[in-house]
């Protein structure tokens, strides 16, 4: 099992192409971490500093405490599971398991009773005469974790290893992922542009965005309290609506406009918000927080929209709909609900719910829930925002 | 389905047509220049043909393919052919190999180094053999000035039996030795990058990935690259017809330039013919193996 650091990384392409700028981050013993982000945030990237396949331009990367910034892939003793699953394409399965461990002068029955395990545990062990080629995607998937596990190395680094899969056996192979990182304890660096995969599978997700982290934490943690409108956007499907708007009212802060429509801003949660009295804000709304009929306790509002589209997931619907300013919101129904687009329906938003952000930066000014006010502890990056002014509009 | 036309031609039939009639002349073109001399060629080889007495009427069956192999300096001529290809070949693979892994590893001046290595390459070869032979003449050539310079005495690079046989096979590997590395260096560039991050994750040294990665996935590129050259080698006849007229002695006598002799020296076309017939065979057959194996890699 490995603890891996991260202190102040970076890493330059060429003379100033900033793949991933100054990050801290430390990876527990035995944890299973997921680096997220869309492509091009510098996660790969990070995944193959820590690998050593890519060279730490500033800044000190600490395998169980040492400094391993000029310590050769082969010796830092990790495995990694590429996303294109990297065999070698002319050797058999067995050969494919074994030759990391040839190189290591493994003597052979241990190498022999290792890839007996192993294939048995990814039950591959019929495929080991067969060359990658004549392998399914999902079969050299299984292969290529193979022969990361069968090397028994301190941590596994994969490399968004299940996107070349179908859906169906991607969301088999992430149970079987969690199932091994649970049976062997190591530590695992999972980088995917997949929420789902991320939310899960991470025990705590690290958020990138443009070479540097945003939030990491618990699945559910950066769920609730999404540090910035990037991260609510970014994670669930459909993702929070987040939308434009202006706090304004008595003191400024009674009520929030969203051009078309005004909700009001229940008292208790007014307090954070002062400071940004009279300011564009951006309003978060999770999908299933929205509601086509009036529930029972009385903290919802209802605006009234225009159905745009309704799309049928089979155990739930998609609603679409336009707010009336030309922002859309999209609501989480059950499987019965039906609507015609074009149509006028009342919706009834949980105004305990609601998060709001900075326009400018994005970052979090209150969350929804039970929670309220940003904690201070959930983003090292998170900054007190420029007084505001009291004004109303 | 296919619609019949006004003219009873299907449109497939017509589009046939059509470009039948667009490559007519080409293929004219073709059968005029290739077919028609090959054809006459194994026409000549089964009749009593000679320049001193040109008749088509003796048919005389396999009896010139008989006198062929019966000539005393045949065996002598298959051998020193045989010795010039696996030399030029050979070495031109190592050369080549080395070459392109270091065009390889290359990336600044990449271009430049490109010019340079096939400059040699776009030179005709006639030209190629001129060059040299002034390069290596005996008096007035520079190499011998250059190595005078450094106290070694002249070398009689076209003169000298045994120097005259690895003076051809040099030039001729100055000459073909970019063609290797540039398709070479073609398939190192197609590899995939993937299996030699998975290898130094493995542990692999540079030697080891060479052996155990990179030779195993170029070997199709290598087996084309040999197989071409090996057919060109075989073929070779500007440079000694130009260097050395197969001398000195018979050190040089590559079987294309004895076919040669034999037809317009010996004035006998019916025998060069079967000669040539031959040297066709071996050739079709490699040719043959090559394209199957590059089907066989589909």
């Amino acid at each position: 099992m490995a603890n891996i650091v991260l202190e102040g990384v970076t890493k330059v392409y060429g003379q100033d192409i900033l793949a991933v700028d100054n990050i801290d981050l430390d990876i527990r013993e035995g944890e299973f971490m997921v680096l997220l982000g869309p492509s091009g945030c510098g996660k790969s990237t990070t995944l193959r500093m820590i690998a050593g396949l890519e060279e730490v331009t500033e800044g000190n990367l600490k395998i169980n405490g040492e400094v391993v910034n000029d310590v050769d892939p082969a010796d830092r003793d990790l495995a990694v599971v590429f996303q294109n699953y990297a065999l070698y394409p002319h050797m058999t399965v067995e050969r494919n398991l074994a030759f990391g461990l040839k190189l290591r002068k493994t003597p052979r029955e241990v190498i022999d009773r290792r890839i007996r395990d192993t294939t048995a545990m990814l039950g591959i062990d019929d495929l080991l005469d067969r060359r990658p080629s004549e392998l399914s995607g999902g079969q050299q998937q299984r292969v290529a974790l193979g022969r990361a596990l069968v090397r028994d190395p301190e941590a596994f680094l994969l490399d968004e290893p299940l996107s070349n899969l179908d859906a169906k056996l991607r969301a088999a192979m992430r149970t079987e992922l969690i199932k091994i990182h649970r049976m062997l304890g190591k530590t695992v660096v999972h980088v995917t542009h997949d929420q789902v995969e991320a939310m899960t599978m991470g025990e705590r997700i690290c958020i990138m965005r443009e070479g540097r982290i945003i939030q990491v934490g618990p699945p559910l943690e950066v769920y609730r309290h999404p540090a910035d409108s990037f991260v609510a956007g970014f994670l669930a499907s459909p993702p929070m609506n987040l939308l434009k708007a202006r706090l304004a009212g008595h003191l400024g802060v009674d009520e929030v406009g969203l051009s078309a429509v005004n909700l009001p801003i229940p008292r208790h949660r007014q307090a954070p918000l002062r400071r940004h009295a009279g300011s564009e804000v951006v309003v978060g709304i999770r999908p299933e927080e929205v509601h086509t009929e009036e529930p029972a306790d009385g903290s919802h509002h209802r605006v009234d929209v225009t159905v745009v589209a309704v799309e049928v997931l089979g155990p739930e619907v998609i609603l679409v709909a336009d707010l009336g300013d030309g922002q859309e919101i999209s609501v989480r129904q059950g499987s019965t609900f039906q609507a015609v687009a074009g149509a006028r329906i009342p919706l009834y938003i949980d105004l305990e719910q609601l998060h709001f952000f900075e326009a400018d930066s994005g970052l979090a000014i209150l969350h929804g829930g039970a929670s309220g006010p940003v904690r201070p502890d959930l983003g090292s990056y998170l900054k007190e925002g420029a007084p505001g002014s009291e004004a109303a509009l | 389905m296919s619609v019949a036309t006004a003219g009873g031609l299907t449109l497939a039939g017509r589009d046939r047509r059509f470009g039948l009639l667009l490559t007519a002349p080409g293929l004219l073109a073709l059968i005029l220049v290739i077919t028609f001399p090959l054809f006459f060629t194994l026409f000549t080889s089964v009749h009593d043909y000679t320049l001193l007495t040109p008749n088509y009427d003796t048919f005389v069956g396999l009896e010139n393919y008989q006198e062929a192999l019966d000539e005393e300096y045949l065996p002598d001529s298959l051998w020193v052919t045989t010795k010039f290809v696996l030399a030029s070949v050979v070495i031109e693979f190592i050369i080549g190999f080395a070459v392109a892994l270091s065009l390889h590893a290359t990336r600044r001046f990449q271009s430049i180094y490109y010019l340079i290595l096939l400059a040699p390459l776009l030179i005709n070869p006639v030209v190629v053999g001129l060059l040299w032979r002034m390069l290596l003449h005996s008096e007035l050539g520079i190499v011998n000035y250059a190595i005078g310079l450094v106290g070694i005495s002249p070398v009689s690079w076209l003169g000298d039996a045994d120097v005259a046989f690895w003076t051809v096979v040099l030039t001729d590997i100055w000459h073909q030795v970019s063609f290797m590395a540039i398709l070479l260096v073609a398939g190192l560039a197609a590899l995939p990058r993937e299996p030699y991050e998975a290898a130094r994750m493995d542990g692999a040294s540079t030697i080891s990935c060479f052996i155990h990665i990179t030779l195993p996935l170029m070997r199709p590129v290598i087996a084309v690259a040999i197989l071409l050259r090996l057919i060109f080698a075989i073929k070779t006849f500007d440079i000694v017809f130009i260097m050395t007229k197969g001398g000195p002695g018979t050190a040089t006598d590559l079987i294309s330039y004895y076919i040669y002799r034999a037809a317009f020296f010996g004035l006998d076309i019916g025998r060069a013919s079967a000669m040539a017939a031959g040297l066709l065979v071996i050739i079709l057959a490699l040719t043959v193996y090559l394209y199957r194996y590059m089907n066989s890699l589909k």
